[in-house]
């Protein structure tokens, strides 16, 4: 074989910097035009009249002189704190179940408790009017209160939010070392004093930074107080009613202003305890294992297990009213409220719809995050373009969908904006979908990706091989079980959300979860939790498949992961 | 020189006197790191078909060299010239050279085959071309037959050796070695020590291999680079090295060196206390503060107390000789010396006694007052 055979015949090293200088600046032209000056927009908005002309801070002023505006901040503040404490709480013991205790069932309980994210924040609050409505099984319990309310919104929220603080905290208690607990029994120190000297500090972290996601998703959720709020209205469905019930476009960029705040707040309060965070666990940490203690599994089981079944409770509840002719007068089996027929919504259509906007931002939004977030960690120079991509792909968890979807009418809308004929498409709802669960996706990917051997790319470019080849044979088959997650979350989120897309589909780009609204507030209860139950299905299925895949990847696929 | 794995093979010395030109010229290269400076003003030549070993503790800037001759660091200042061809600004794609790391960072998801393979299959060669060039490479690091194993069912000191072979796959002008031994056990680390070695007697490619375990680099390397804080203290063969330390940081920092205080005296002498020993050539001026090195294997201990005597303080074992610790009666001074295991029953070895103990002037050298501190 003669030398020259391999010799070098190295890629011009100048392309190959072009083309990762013009991903680079696509990567940051995504986030400019998808969030950064729909929020601009939205602040400009916020100072104008109707005319568009310049007012200063007037509808500020407005706004804090109309009783009904300001009582929502208030309300909104009452119910998210509620909602806080009551799932935090929850999720403390359950997650303490399954980490410190030897209670039987958890992988079940573990699935169970899943399930509230899989179904849109809608199908909470239809189920429990049906359970606790004027005509409800259950209303005895609420002792003359009435559902329709903060109540109501408060047992929505808690339901849907729950997996979200169960699996923050299971992290949470998850990493715990033995040999801190070791010394403390070896002390004689009591069972109590443990657990407040070395079980709680080291949580506090992650129990803080779960309390902040809990009342940010709580204070900017609008699925629930839309369905169950009843006169109390909130600041995310004042948003809502300005817009599209008033067409009151100034007035809906104040109220998001205020809807902007305590979420950006609690945005700044996680980024800085996740500095702090830094190396609580030392690598030669041993993991704890719960002993055997019949009392306290059986106490926490049972704790789990009444959680579990209230939320089989809820979801079925969804399931039997989409099944039964007309509730509580005629209960037979029926499933004419799945056919959509001459409703309100779109139907089947609107389903389709859903299913086309889930693929397609699970597609594009995996492969776009994930490239993203690779030539943040991986790649070499624009030092200052990647720390500004970095700053941006964060800032989307700050940005209630609501004030999103806002954003992007004032933006896309605009006369004059070259962009203007995304609006109504359903590329528009791809792009507003991706941006906003865009930060969880990207942090995933930056862990999964920081796992990899630094070295790769270094290696790759000494063989002389162009970047893209060692992305697409080693960086993304090693990270494949990230990037799956990130898919079915992006796919689940999709199907599911319905705060931004409210404001942005339009008669051909009709989405399910709207649909959900449009029958709800059509008086089409049934038909409503039919189609609420259609998109929790979905996502199951989904789910499911992800799940399948998975497996068979790890074990089949990816033979090389057990080959040590 | 290009070689092919089949070219007939040249001796490694060959190799060397052949081509004595300079394979690699490093020059004025400085790395900053905001005020911090990792290379200051580094110039090195290595000659072609050489093995060169970067050697210092951690920090020392060893890393961050090796790294800007690959280009995977950009130098602060400086020049690289590679074959005639000024290399200075160019990517790491566009600069000939193999690397191997100290993970290895073998691909976890590509076989042994496609691992080695991975810089060909680039270049379009056809493949029976490439399935040949590994067979071929995996026989030259001892790794037939494991074509179609995954990374982790190797073990470390075979993922090293793939490691290696996929660095040697494009035929690399210059290959860098990033500690490519200190995460394999000692037993491992020995024999693999050997074969690298002697495969790049056989391939004769220049190597620049990174350390900070001496032994390592006395053992492979033709010519050691001594680092430390970003500037280089000597160059030389491992003899140079060791035996004619050119600073206290190096008498140090190889080997074991005893440093005692003393006051320099005219005419190649050195006052210990009130002992005048004779020591090798030097430089300081009568009466100057200065410390005398000496290994702990080049004193002589007597059962006659001349002198110069000491008290055995400590006796330790260590198998083919016993390593004494003194004190020196004149100065209070301790002195470290290795005496061969059989030598010290004529001693009559104990603690606590009294022994002559002789400095030969050939083995003592002068370093400036306190500048061992590394």
């Amino acid at each position: 074989m003669k030398a020259t055979t391999f010799s070098a015949t190295a890629a011009a090293p100048s392309l190959e910097a072009l083309i990762r200088l013009i991903v680079l600046l696509a990567a940051v032209a995504l986030l400019v035009f998808g969030l950064l000056f729909p929020l601009f927009a939205m602040l400009v908005k916020s100072l104008q009249d109707r005319s568009g002309d310049f007012i200063g801070l007037a509808n500020f002023v407005q706004y804090f002189q109309t009783p009904a505006l300001v009582n929502s901040i208030a309300n909104s503040l009452r119910v998210a704190l509620t909602t806080t404490v009551v799932v935090v709480g929850l999720a403390f013991l359950c997650a303490y179940g399954i980490t410190r205790t030897c209670m039987p069932g958890k992988r079940l309980f573990r699935m169970l408790a899943i399930l509230p994210i899989l179904a849109p924040s809608l199908l909470p609050a239809i189920s429990l009017v049906y359970l606790f409505g004027n005509q409800g099984f259950l209303s005895d319990l609420l002792a003359g209160h009435s559902i329709y309310g903060s109540i109501g919104i408060v047992m929505g929220m808690s339901f849907w939010i729950f997996p979200h603080a169960l699996m923050l905290l299971t992290t949470a208690l998850t990493n715990s070392d033995a040999r801190l607990y070791e010394a403390a029994e070896a002390l004689g120190t009591p069972k109590w004093r443990t657990f407040l000297t070395i079980t709680l500090p080291g949580v506090r972290y992650g129990l803080i930074s779960c309390l902040f996601v809990v009342f940010t998703l709580a204070i900017t959720d609008f699925g629930v107080p839309k369905i169950i709020g009843g006169q109390f209205s909130v600041l995310a469905t004042d948003v809502y009613r300005q817009v599209v019930g008033q067409q009151n476009f100034q007035m809906g960029a104040v109220v998001s202003v205020m809807l902007l705040m305590p979420a950006v707040l609690s945005f700044i309060v996680d980024r800085w305890i996740q500095k702090r965070q830094v190396a609580q666990l030392s690598a030669r940490a041993v993991p704890w294992q719960p002993t055997p203690n019949p009392l306290r599994d059986w106490t926490f089981a049972l704790l789990c297990y009444s959680v579990a079944g209230i939320i089989l409770l809820v979801i079925g509840t969804a399931v039997y009213a989409s099944l039964i002719q007309f509730w509580p007068y005629n209960l037979s089996f029926t499933l004419q409220h799945y056919t959509f027929q001459g409703l309100a919504g779109g139907g089947w259509g609107a389903w389709f719809n859903s299913l086309k906007l889930a693929f397609s931002v699970a597609l594009v939004g995996t492969l776009v995050i994930f490239f993203n977030a690779w030539l943040i960690e991986k790649s070499e120079g624009y030092r200052p373009l990647r720390q500004g991509l970095h700053f941006m792909a964060m800032l989307p968890m700050a940005v209630p969908g609501m004030v999103l979807g806002l954003a992007y009418i004032f933006f896309f809308n605009q006369a004059g904006n070259p962009l203007n004929w995304l609006y109504g498409t359903m590329a528009i709802l791809v792009l507003n979908t991706l941006v906003h669960f865009y930060t969880v996706c990207h942090l995933t990917s930056v862990t999964a990706l920081k796992q990899l051997d630094p070295e790769f790319e270094a290696v790759g470019a000494s063989l002389k091989v162009p970047f893209w080849t060692t992305f697409s044979r080693v960086t993304l088959p090693v990270s494949l079980p990230a990037v799956l997650d990130i898919s079915v979350y992006l796919f689940v989120n999709a199907m599911t959300t319905v705060s931004a897309v409210v404001f942005l589909y339009n008669s051909d780009t009709r989405l399910a979860s709207v649909a959900v609204l449009h029958l709800d507030e059509a008086g089409y209860f049934a038909s409503a939790a039919a189609m609420a139950v259609l998109i929790f299905l979905t996502s199951l299925v989904v789910k499911l498949l992800h799940t399948a895949l998975t497996h068979v990847l790890l074990n089949n696929a990816q033979r090389w992961r057990q080959a040590g | 020189m290009q070689t092919t794995l089949t070219s007939p093979l040249t001796a490694h010395s060959a190799a060397k006197t052949l081509s004595p030109s300079a394979h690699l010229s490093i020059d004025g290269v400085t790395k900053r790191f905001g005020s911090f400076t990792a290379l200051d003003n580094i110039a090195l030549q290595i000659q072609e078909g050489e093995f060169v070993c970067f050697l210092g503790p951690s920090g020392c800037g060893k890393t961050t060299l090796l790294r800007t001759i690959a280009g995977l660091a950009q130098q602060t200042a400086g020049s690289l010239i590679q074959r005639g061809k000024d290399i200075s600004t160019l990517p790491p794609q566009a600069r000939d050279f193999g690397i191997v790391f100290q993970s290895y960072a073998l691909f976890p998801n590509l076989t042994v085959f496609d691992n080695v393979a991975y810089g060909l299959c680039n270049r379009r060669s056809d493949r029976t071309a490439i399935a040949a060039r590994v067979a071929e490479l995996l026989a030259l690091v001892d790794l037939s037959g494991s074509e179609y194993k995954y990374p982790a069912a190797l073990s470390g000191g075979q993922q090293q050796r793939v490691a290696l072979a996929r660095a040697l796959a494009t035929e690399p002008g210059l290959l860098l070695l990033d500690e490519p031994l200190s995460a394999l056990d000692a037993r491992v680390r020995g024999h693999l020590r050997h074969q690298i070695k002697a495969l790049q007697a056989r391939l004769g490619v220049t190597t620049i291999m990174v350390t900070h375990d001496q032994e390592e680099a006395l053992t492979m390397a033709d010519r050691i680079v001594v680092m430390n804080h970003g500037v280089i203290e000597q160059v030389g063969t491992p003899a140079e090295i060791y035996h004619q330390p050119a600073s206290a940081f190096v008498a140090s920092f190889i080997g074991t060196m005893n440093f005692l205080e003393v006051t320099a005296q005219a005419n190649n002498h050195a006052l210990l206390g009130t002992t005048l020993c004779p020591c090798l050539p030097h430089a300081y001026t009568q009466g100057q503060a200065a410390q005398l090195a000496i290994r702990p294997e080049a004193v002589a201990l007597s059962a006659s107390v001349g002198e110069l005597s000491g008290d055995v303080m400590g006796i330790e074992f260590l198998g083919a000789f016993q390593r004494v610790s003194l004190r020196l009666n004149n100065t209070e001074q301790w002195l470290l010396a290795d005496v061969p295991s059989r030598d010290s029953a004529t001693l009559g070895l104990q603690l606590g006694q009294t022994l002559g103990v002789h400095l030969p002037a050939d083995a003592a050298r002068l370093y400036p007052a306190g500048s061992n501190q590394s």
